[in-house]
């Protein structure tokens, strides 16, 4: 049989991606349906799963323990996000500055990001510690500010502000990088036609500088939307007090009165806010 | 970012380029510092250590004796008799040696590091060739294919946590030791697949056509000129998306405590760690020293790929 060269290259091409879309195809697309099946059951860990129907999604609507997480996810995201654009963006606005050293300093502040969460979250405990930590020293003792030390971390209001700070020192780095690479593509002459007509430093800023980084800023936020909403780890570890939606999905999944079926629907809550925003970012920012 | 600075604007400049260092360093430096210091430091804001103290980490490395641990007289005179064999007086020992206040990094070490090794190098074995298809040969599905992976790579791993634990429960791998390391290793093959796929795909497509046409013209067939022109071409890329995926299984911890919760001797270390905090035995110098350790690896790795590391971040091959 004649094969010509166009079929023999889509063979090899299928031959070639075969073994990566069955990996994808079987432990993530199957899962991601296979969750969607779940949440409509009573999930037994030994024995077989009773249909239940729409009742885990009933249990989500009138358990106010979802709507707490909800709250929190929301807090925990408008904070993390507006502090991690900002923070990038102030950083790559001094990144860009020529000084002594820049380089070696451009890779230190990257570290944060690289860094294991679980071994960073040690250092921010200890800073926060009520007995031996250095906040409650400064607070206390050198600066009066209150009269007793706290466990800020304990208290689950607090540590949700500790978390969304050490989200954002955990995660500027990236956005700083990704800003950085747009400033330097600017052509300096705007800066200097600018200049020339009268702007200041702060005019071109905003008339220059923010409309060509405009997109990058929006691309960032989504990303990290998408991002900090599935993120556990860097919650968790922390402060497993805060309870964002996958923190409280952990704890109903594996923790206290085990009820995976009622996990699966949390899941498929979030599996649904996150494919909205997926879908927003391939079409707005990737534009198919 | 014109003309010469006054020396007020140097100061400024140079003031808040400290600050930002201190930021992001302190974190660090607290860690650093408390695994060097004894208890009665501790409160101590200073962040040099009064008396050094290396005992955590001698004791980590494993560079103390073993604690003899208390044996009774009797086990000791059963232990004595030269008709035992020495396989069972070993077993004997062990029982009495096995202190449950020992943190035995280095066996965790061990387990994170084969785990993240194995994970990473499948991945990117899979990756080469899934990633050469899509971005380097045409035939009909492939666009499709390019979407799927960009989508799944932004499918975070927590929401995969109840149905994948389910399927290994129904097909009875995470009851038994090695289901349960096997389970774990697929979970860090698939967190990591998608984003080499992505990575390599970008960078495949910047390898000019014209190379490959040319080995054609030689005779080489296109399986051939992966090997030929486009592997060699990608060594940097290829090392940089091994040391990614390497760094992203090494930091995981939400699936290897839902599946290696009942198997201490596979503890990676993120578990150890956590599971060492909030154990009775909890330290601040065996954590801190233990948390630098884990830090290392990491630090070093990521030195060695940030060229191209925070080159192909920009481009877009970002996962978390």
């Amino acid at each position: 049989m004649q094969v010509t060269l166009s079929q023999k290259e889509s063979r090899l091409g299928w031959k070639l991606i075969t073994p990566a879309i069955g990996v994808i195809g079987i432990l993530i697309i199957y899962p991601i349906l296979y969750n969607i099946y779940l949440s409509f059951f009573d999930v037994k860990l030994a024995g077989d799963n009773i249909f239940v129907g729409l009742a885990n999604y009933e249990r989500l609507l009138t358990e106010s323990g979802f709507y707490d997480s909800l709250v929190t996810t929301v807090i925990y995201l408008a904070g993390s996000i507006t502090g991690t654009t900002l923070l990038g963006l102030a950083v790559a606005l001094l990144m860009n500055l020529q000084f002594p050293f820049r380089n070696i300093v451009r890779a230190i502040i990257l570290l944060p990001y690289f860094a294991p969460v679980i071994s960073v979250v040690f250092g921010w405990q200890f800073f926060f510690d009520p007995v031996n930590g250095i906040y409650n020293h400064a607070a206390v003792e050198m600066l009066g500010l209150t009269d007793n030390r706290y466990n800020l971390i304990g208290n689950p209001g607090s540590a949700l502000v500790i978390v969304i700070i050490f989200s954002i020192w955990k995660n500027f780095p990236i956005s700083y990088l990704l800003i950085i690479s747009k400033l330097q593509s600017i052509n300096r002459d705007q800066y200097e036609a600018a200049a020339m007509d009268g702007c200041g430093p702060a005019a071109r800023f905003f008339h220059v500088t923010l409309p060509e980084i405009y997109f990058v800023l929006g691309t960032l936020v989504i990303l990290r939307l998408i991002w900090n909403l599935n993120k556990f780890e860097e919650v968790f570890l922390l402060a497993p007090n805060v309870k964002t939606l996958p923190v409280y999905t952990y704890y109903t999944a594996f923790t206290g009165i085990i009820d995976q079926g009622y996990a699966a629907a949390i899941s498929v809550v979030q599996f649904l806010f996150l494919s909205f925003l997926i879908i927003f970012y391939v079409k707005k920012v990737l534009k198919w | 970012m014109h003309g010469k600075r006054t020396l007020i604007q140097s100061i400024m400049l140079g003031a808040a380029i400290l600050v930002l260092l201190l930021f992001c360093l302190f974190p660090f430096i607290q860690i650093l510092s408390t695994s060097f210091k004894y208890q009665f430091d501790w409160g101590n804001p200073s962040l040099i250590p009064q008396k050094l103290n290396t005992d955590a980490y001698k004791e980590l490395l494993g560079f103390t004796e073993k604690k003899k641990q208390e044996i009774p007289e009797s086990i000791k005179r059963l232990l004595d008799n030269p008709l035992l064999p020495e396989d069972k007086k070993l077993q004997i020992l062990n029982k009495y040696q096995s202190a449950g206040d020992v943190f035995p990094f280095i066996r965790y070490f061990i387990n994170s590091f084969l785990l993240s090794v194995v994970a990473a190098f499948i991945s990117l074995i899979l990756s080469i060739f899934g990633a050469y298809s899509f971005s380097r040969l045409r035939y009909k599905g492939r666009t499709v294919i390019q979407r799927s992976v960009l989508f799944v790579y932004m499918v975070g791993g927590v929401l995969l946590l109840v149905p994948l634990y389910q399927m290994s429960v129904k097909l009875g791998l995470a009851t038994g030791m090695w289901g349960a390391v096997l389970s774990l290793l697929l979970v860090y093959i698939i967190q990591t697949l998608p984003v080499s796929l992505y990575m390599l795909g970008n960078y495949f497509r910047t390898i000019p056509y014209s190379l490959e046409e040319a080995a054609a013209m030689d005779g080489c067939s296109r399986v051939e000129s992966i090997f030929r022109i486009i592997l060699p071409l990608s060594v940097p890329m290829l090392v940089t998306v091994f040391v990614y995926c390497f760094i992203i299984a090494w930091n995981e911890f939400l699936f290897a405590s839902v599946y290696l919760k009942q198997f201490p001797n596979f503890y990676t270390l993120p578990l150890g760690l956590q599971s060492l905090f909030v154990s009775k035995n909890a330290i601040w110098d065996r954590i801190m020293s233990a948390s630098m350790l884990t830090l290392v690896p990491v630090v070093i790795c990521f030195m060695f790929a940030m060229k191209h590391l925070t080159g192909s971040l920009v481009e877009g091959g970002v996962k978390e």
